[in-house]
């Protein structure tokens, strides 16, 4: 495991001499944000695994942007090294809402691909398990969606407590009720 | 049992066989199960099956307000639940642009510190007693309970504080407590030496324990293992010594490493963690009385508090390994999303599913215990 | 929700099995039950399942600074020998299968301590689509214990509570479930979609115990013997399917 030692600039320089069109922002001590085009994401989780020592995928984030009708996935890998952490951002559309999976260069990425797919109905093509984790019981449309509204599912499903039952209108009626 | 539903049990000629391991069975941590496939007693695949204590708080979150969701994170994971709070309130922090006070920031790390013991004393007990060692569970769990009882004299609550919020902490600390937490830190550190030399000492200890489930420094970095399962793999990483938040840089301690990987380095890594974050809580309270001020930065009307837009990836150093919280805000009242990653989501799929397949029916438990895998986090 | 007023309207009862009538409730037979449950109430089992978050201050309940074996309660590792099914929490509707076969398996009298306010009315997560807001639809609760989370005193509390209402033979809800089976059954239903069973034969069982009710049999009921082919295989996520089991009476 030999890593080029460098300050985050040379990371910088690194990604952007290798990938072109990228943009690099430094957000604060030890934090770097990368925008990139979706199509050179792969490449660039290789260049930062392969080059620069961002061997652990701490996240997959999936943000849901209704106005722009695009999902937008955050790639978090960390340098034990360089102790730096790169967020890259990509957008895909929401319809299809299809990405390549990254299993093959990060193995945690099996996990959360999943999540994401159970949690957004974001398919990954070539990840090696979609199938249902959490919400094996779940027939509706996947949760997280900002489409869903929890609530409403909440009022149509289940039944609240009824605190005022006609026993106790009945009760009250003839001037009784609850002891406070 | 309906006649018509009975159906005899049939083997393959194969001779394996499918048992379901969970929900509901004393050797699971939590409400999880897990889907094996054996062949006599030995593993041949295992498969995870979480979502028992889904809750969808991600979901909720996006319902409610910034400070409200204070409340809402430390049930995310119940044994452990003071680094949520850290972690959720740094990134707020970390967005809205706040100013963490001296003193808040202290005593967050005193928090913090308490709770990972807590939850190692709870680890040794469960892990023990996957093992058939009640005794060291009881001790456990009793030496944990006096934790509790300073933590409900800071806080109010016993289990889920609420304590660390956006800017800082609830309150100052009650008179005295300083010397209650030294006191009790001596009652542990003298208890220790029982616990060695009934359980980690023990010969039957280190032969059930040794080679069990073991996780090779390779296998650890690639599976994306973290916090003390990692250094039990021998490798030195903590987020507090390499992603510092609060006052860590400023703080002495060594972060433990074992060779094996195994259950048994698992443990051992454990504690000797105890060990360091008792160093670390007796350097803060040494510290703590020197530091004046208030213990919260001024907040706007909670009810109506708008977080700058943007988005931010805080991280911690839970006691079952790094935990991080992704929060995107708006501009609004709410935030826009919420995402929880925690140590767990790998350790009891993925990495689970790998070493129990490795392992036999009988260590299906420890292996589960040793890794700490907290299933509310995976669910959440 | 808890007991019923009704008096068991027994119908239909195969010769084999003994049936409790007013006339049998002789002043020993009285004796007899009274002594049972104050017996019963003495010797309370657990059943080990963390259904949710409350599970965390079990530990503290059972060892050694609040030691509830002094007063009787034990763990239990299996449903079919455990009294009393402790629900710590909300309860996912993922969980609520698997409690509702748990409690189902387990022997009358039975018990069910709802704990925290997540199993009286939501609690926190009331808008969350994953957890069931009121516990008592699904099956029927002895006591509740009010927060969140509860104190290892509190539960010891609702413990004792719960001995002394079984020793003064208050502790009915499990007669309810068989009195009322089609109601609670209608409400799984509805939850978890018309495929829903279980494999317990809930009605023999209420037959069995004498508490055969105007609500035990009902349309939810006749829905499970309609169907002309039974099998665990219907619930593919409990039982994955190996092949399909016809159904062996008529």
């Amino acid at each position: 495991m030999t890593v080029e030692t460098g300050t985050p600039a040379t990371i910088v320089d690194t990604i952007q001499h290798e990938i072109p069109g990228i943009k690099v922002t430094k957000q604060g001590e030890r934090r770097l944000r990368i925008d990139v085009a979706r199509d050179s994401l792969p490449a660039l989780l290789e260049l930062l695994k392969g080059r620069l020592g961002f061997i652990h995928l701490s996240a997959i984030s999936c943000v849901d942007w209704p106005e722009t009708d695009e999902f937008e996935l955050v790639y978090h890998v960390w340098s034990y090294e360089r102790k730096t952490l790169a967020s890259a951002h990509i957008t895909i559309p929401r319809n299809p809402g299809r990405f390549v999976s990254v299993y093959d260069i990060h193995t945690p990425a099996g996990f959360y691909e999943r999540d994401i797919h159970e949690m957004f109905g974001v398919v990954f093509v070539g990840a090696p398990n979609l199938r249902p984790f959490i919400l094996t019981s779940w027939g509706g449309p996947p949760p997280m969606l900002k489409s869903f509204n929890t609530r409403e599912y909440v009022n149509q499903t289940y039944e609240w407590v009824d605190y005022q039952p006609d026993w106790l209108k009945d009760v009250e009626a003839k001037g009784g009720g609850v002891e406070k | 049992m309906r006649p018509e539903n009975y159906r005899p049990v049939s083997h393959p000629p194969s001779h394996e066989y499918e048992l379901y391991f969970g929900p509901n069975h004393p050797g699971i941590e939590g409400n999880y199960a897990i889907r094996v496939r054996l062949k006599g007693d030995e593993v041949q695949e295992a498969i995870a099956d979480g979502g028992y204590l889904h809750r969808g708080f991600e979901k909720i979150m996006e319902e409610r307000l910034w400070i409200q969701n204070v409340a809402l994170v430390p049930r995310i994971c119940v044994p452990d639940p003071v680094p949520m709070e850290e972690c959720y309130s740094r990134a707020v922090e970390q967005l809205g642009g706040l100013e963490v006070p001296a003193r808040a920031q202290w005593i967050r790390v005193m928090m913090l510190e308490m709770s990972r013991i807590c939850a190692h004393l709870f680890t040794f007990g469960g892990n023990a007693a996957t093992i058939g060692f009640y005794t060291n569970m009881f001790w456990g769990v009793s030496m944990r309970d006096l934790f509790l009882d300073l933590f409900e004299e800071i806080t109010g609550a016993r289990i889920y504080h609420m304590y660390i919020t956006p800017g800082g902490v609830r309150r100052d600390l009650p008179e005295g407590l300083l010397d209650r937490l030294a006191a009790l830190l001596d009652d542990l550190e003298s208890r220790l030496p029982d616990f060695e030399d009934l359980f980690f000492s023990n010969t039957v200890v280190i032969n059930r324990a040794t080679g069990t489930g073991t996780i090779s420094a390779e296998e650890a970095l690639a599976w994306g293992v973290t916090g003390p399962n990692l250094r039990a793999s021998g490798l030195p990483f903590d987020v507090r010594r390499d992603d510092p938040y609060l006052v860590y840089p400023e703080l002495e301690f060594e972060v433990p490493t074992m060779k094996d990987g195994d259950a048994l380095a698992r443990m051992m890594v454990r504690k000797a963690e105890v060990l360091e974050s008792i160093k670390i809580l007796r350097q803060v309270i040494a510290r703590l009385p020197h530091i004046e001020g208030p213990v919260r930065c001024p907040l706007p009307n909670p009810l109506a508090w708008n977080i700058p837009a943007g988005d931010t990836f805080a991280r911690v150093e839970s006691s079952k390994g790094e935990l991080g919280f992704f929060v995107v805000s708006t501009g609004g009242a709410k935030p826009w999303r919420v995402h929880v990653r925690g140590p767990s989501q790998m350790h009891a799929v993925q990495v689970l599913e790998r070493l129990l397949a490795r392992g036999r029916l009988e260590d299906i438990a420890q292996i589960m215990f040793s890794l700490d895998a907290c299933p509310p986090e995976v669910d959440r | 929700m808890t007991g019923s007023e009704k008096v068991p309207v027994v119908t239909d009862q195969p010769e084999t099995c003994r049936v409790a009538d007013a006339e049998e409730k002789s002043l020993l037979r009285k004796v007899m039950d009274n002594f049972a449950d104050h017996c019963r109430s003495r010797s309370l089992f657990v059943l080990h399942y963390c259904t949710g978050c409350g599970a965390i201050e079990l530990p503290p309940t059972i060892t050694s600074r609040f030691d509830m074996e002094r007063v009787g309660v034990s763990p239990m590792v299996t449903p079919r020998q455990a009294d009393l099914l402790l629900i710590t929490g909300y309860l996912s509707v993922k969980t609520l299968k698997r409690v509702i076969l748990s409690y189902e398996q387990m022997q009358a009298p039975k018990y069910v301590v709802g704990f925290g306010s997540c199993t009286i009315n939501g609690g926190m997560y009331w808008n969350s689509y994953a957890t069931v807001k009121r516990l008592d639809q699904y099956i029927p609760v002895d006591s509740y214990i009010a927060g969140c989370m509860p104190r290892p005193e509190a539960i010891q509390q609702v413990f004792l509570d719960l001995m002394a209402k079984i020793d003064a033979g208050k502790a009915t809800a499990w007669q309810d479930y068989y009195l009322n089976y089609d109601a609670y059954l209608g409400r799984q239903m509805n939850l978890f979609g018309q495929d829903w069973h279980t494999p317990t034969d809930v009605v023999a069982e209420a037959k069995h115990y004498g508490y055969v009710g105007n609500g035990t049999t009902g349309e939810h009921t006749a829905l499970l013997d309609q169907r002309a082919t039974w099998s665990l295989d219907t619930v593919p996520e409990l039982y994955p399917a190996r092949g399909r089991n016809e159904r062996s009476r008529p």
